[in-house]
């Protein structure tokens, strides 16, 4: 049985982590798709859905492309809800477990990527010189399988020999701890919202983040209309920010006629007093 | 669109697969040179259909190909296009100048790369994990393929449009969109959406709730939450936001920042206040 939960659960990884770079990361490797894919495959897709949207609000801000990251969310969300599944914990057993294992998981990937694949660099560059189109494919290809060949024995192991100890440990958690740690379900999403805040946050915009924050809190408006709302306002800026650049362009071209726009001017400072 | 009636139907054909090849751009993704391989591999229908007749040149044009490349992938085929329209007037004139290729995928990967990833991972993605996470939350299981679908639509329909777009307009356009300031009125709009989503989710997704009560002869009068509530709706989650926001700006590692989180619901839970 546990060796079947090994097995599923690394092909798993290794059809979701691997396979969104192998196909244009197209995001199979976010906790939202992988939670739901460890339940199924579990027998449980009610609990794996619920997981996987608790792990996404904290990971959300975790994005593995360029700059810097925390964690690699996709081993962490597969062996996290496996674990939380098993020892019918929920959302609250799988986040402690899910952390310190993305926090392995994107030390190995670096490891991986910088140590195995990163070799291949120069083996590439003489085979285009080479003229060799088939060996750069087939090699283009044994890349990715040699890098998540390894990368799958990580779940596979630690599920095979880490259950019985992660098994003693879940059990003897006081109940104060695991009150704590269902606070930490409620709180930690603050970490993922504040790295999207530094990618988004500028000067000019920043007020639109309580603005969005006041909707929801105050009218309960669910995400979707949100993000129709939020379409609108920016289209209907983006249309007037166009307008003003046009006009601003016809007054440089046509400096004679720049008295009786004045008008135009000054709108243009509203507009820079109000976002400031 | 319209110039799509110049391109023949075997250049459309060799831009489809273009357009599937670039999928796995990243698949053997190296610390020196990124997407090199993908984009190698990519160009090669291109390469092996203007270069038919000349090894040498055929060499020459994968070497080029294997140079250093990174950015969005899915703006990635616009530069692909591009390039593959270089390859072609290099492989009909001979006063062509093959270095102003990868001169110009250079000058294109910075600036692209800068508008995408904010609004591919930066909007969109967050728009529809956001979504996604509301609906999974209450169990819903169409929550992933919700996800999948309101992220890869458009970003797939960018890549294959892109490709064609890339391959008939060429490097001036896309510097004339630069010139006209079209690229900052589009990061600015971009950048409204993404906060004011970001803005409810904390709202939705961080929770708090405390249990200090006051009581006065045996009967609870006074809940702290009630008050907090009063104050603003939300007040714990927007500052706790905004505090660990500032830490980021700080420079303060995020793993600290997941650490400390941890430890103060620990901490919250044995003080009895949550």
């Amino acid at each position: 049985m546990m060796l079947y939960e090994a097995i599923v659960v690394s092909l798993i990884v290794i059809a979701t982590v691997g396979g969104a770079e192998l196909l244009g990361l197209t995001m199979l490797n976010r906790p939202i798709v992988i939670g739901p894919l460890v339940g199924l495959a579990l027998g449980d897709v009610q609990s794996g859905v619920i997981i996987g949207a608790s792990l996404e609000a904290v990971f959300m801000g975790v994005v593995n492309i360029g700059g810097a990251s925390a964690a690699e969310p996709g081993l962490a969300t597969a062996v996290g809800t496996a674990f939380a599944i098993n020892l019918g914990g929920g959302a609250a057993i799988a986040l402690p477990l899910a952390i310190p294992i993305g926090i392995l998981g994107l030390q190995v990937k670096t490891l991986l990527y910088v140590g195995v694949i990163g070799f291949f660099a120069p083996v590439f560059d003489r085979l285009a010189a080479e003229g060799k189109e088939r060996a750069i494919i087939g090699l283009h290809y044994g890349a990715w399988c040699l890098q998540w060949g390894i990368y799958g024995l990580l779940p596979f192991i630690g599920i095979l020999a880490g259950s019985s100890a992660i098994n003693a440990f879940v059990k003897a958690i006081p109940p104060v701890i695991m009150n704590g740690l269902n606070i930490c379900g409620g709180l930690l999403p603050a970490v993922g919202m504040a790295m999207l805040l530094k990618l988004l946050w500028d000067k000019k915009i920043y007020l639109f983040f309580f603005l969005g924050f006041v909707l929801v809190a105050y009218l309960k408006l669910p995400l979707v209309a949100l993000a129709v709302l939020g379409a609108i306002i920016a289209v209907t800026i983006a249309q007037r920010d166009y307008q003003i650049s046009q006009l601003t362009k016809k007054m440089e071209n046509a400096p004679a006629l720049a008295t009786p726009s004045g008008s135009v001017n000054e709108m243009d400072s509203e507009e820079e007093d109000f976002f400031q | 669109m319209s110039k799509l009636t110049n391109v023949t139907k075997d250049e459309k054909k060799m831009l489809r697969k273009m357009f599937w090849r670039a999928f796995t751009l990243y698949t053997a993704v190296t610390p020196a040179k990124q997407g090199a391989s993908g984009f190698c591999y990519s160009m090669m229908p291109f390469i092996d259909h203007f270069y038919k007749k000349d090894p040498e040149k055929k060499k020459e044009a994968l070497v080029r190909h294997m140079a250093y490349f990174n950015t969005t992938i899915p703006l990635s085929t616009f530069i692909m296009g591009i390039a593959a329209s270089m390859e072609k007037q290099n492989s009909k004139n001979k006063d062509f100048d093959a270095n102003s290729i990868n001169a110009i995928k250079s000058s294109l990967m910075g600036p692209l790369a800068g508008i995408g990833d904010s609004f591919f991972w930066g909007v969109l993605r967050v728009i529809a994990a956001g979504i996604a996470v509301s609906m999974g939350s209450t169990g819903n299981i169409l929550a992933p393929i919700v996800f999948l679908l309101i992220f890869n639509i458009p970003t797939i329909l960018v890549r294959y449009y892109g490709t064609f777009l890339g391959y008939t307009l060429g490097s001036t356009y896309i510097e004339r969109v630069y010139q006209s300031g079209l690229i900052h009125i589009l990061t600015k709009a971009a950048g409204i959406v993404g906060l004011i989503m970001v803005g409810g989710m904390s709202s939705q997704m961080v929770k708090f709730q405390t249990k200090i009560s006051m009581s006065m002869q045996g009967a609870s009068v006074l809940k702290l939450q009630n008050m907090l509530d009063q104050i603003f709706v939300g007040i714990v989650p927007l500052l706790l936001t905004l505090l660990c926001f500032y830490l980021l700006n700080k420079k303060v590692s995020i793993n600290y920042l997941i650490f400390g989180v941890i430890g103060l619901s620990i901490l919250l839970s044995v003080l009895q206040i949550a």
